[in-house]
């Protein structure tokens, strides 16, 4: 969650207008829903329940997870207002996340 | 040089880093740095080592140290070369192409589609494990 709290911050009132930061998890939408309104953050927070998104996107971490489960890859990905890939960060190594500023780069240049 | 004062410089090293990192995760240098922590261990190796091969006094201490960021350095050097890599997997997404449309639902059950925004706004994905 790190990484969203710094993409938060980093962003300006209108820019958070002006950008839509869609959060994409396996985590089920009771507990998405409490963690947005604590962060107060404007992001949207979408269950991918059984990770088929994730799966669809190539962005699954096999077994990856505390028991075994597949997990999602960690990614961070730019679209621009006509969907298309702009920039993309896919981490090889969980502890390590995009920096919020290259993100905000990259959406600041579309 | 007495040991114990090394020795206990070597444990507040090891001890110290993780800390740090945990403490500090939130920015972005300290985060995407984690080979940090393991260099901190090592220098806290090297320590106890000095400690037991110069020190004069006890060297109890310089044993404990030692065990702690030996173990430390084993543990760490694992998880940040082996137990932490995600494999590199072919994605679905390239540059410069449209990314697939999905539906999900949002925190309040309601069904939002990627194409919802396309022709409005630029839109950053983020996926995330979700526990993390």
């Amino acid at each position: 969650m790190a990484e969203l709290q710094g993409l938060g911050a980093e962003l300006s009132e209108a820019e958070k207008a002006g950008v839509e930061i869609v959060a994409v998890s396996p985590d089920p939408n009771e507990r998405s829903h409490t963690m947005a309104e604590g962060l107060h953050l404007g992001y949207r927070f979408l269950a991918d329940r059984d990770l088929a998104v994730c799966r669809r996107y190539g962005l699954i971490h096999a077994h990856g997870g505390p028991n075994g489960e597949d997990v999602p890859r960690p990614a961070t990905v730019v679209l621009d207002r006509d969907g298309v890939v702009r920039w993309m960060s896919l981490s090889n190594n969980f502890q390590v996340r995009p920096d919020p500023g290259d993100v905000l780069r990259a959406v600041r240049t579309l | 040089m007495r040991a114990t004062p090394l020795a206990l410089a070597s444990l507040l090293l090891a001890v110290g880093a993780p800390v740090a990192y945990g403490l500090l995760i939130r920015v972005p240098l300290v985060r995407n740095h984690p080979g940090a922590y393991v260099m901190a261990f090592a220098l806290a190796v090297a320590l106890a080592v000095v400690a037991l091969a110069h020190g004069r006094g006890r060297r109890w201490p310089a044993w404990i140290a030692l065990g702690v960021s030996g173990l430390l350095l084993v543990a760490g050097s694992w998880f940040n070369l082996v137990g932490a890599r995600v494999p590199a997997t072919p994605t679905a997404l390239r540059i410069g192409e449209r990314a697939p449309d999905f539906t999900l639902p949002d925190a309040t059950g309601r069904p939002v589609s990627l194409a919802e925004f396309r022709g409005k706004k630029p839109v950053v994905l983020v996926f995330y494990r979700g526990y993390w």
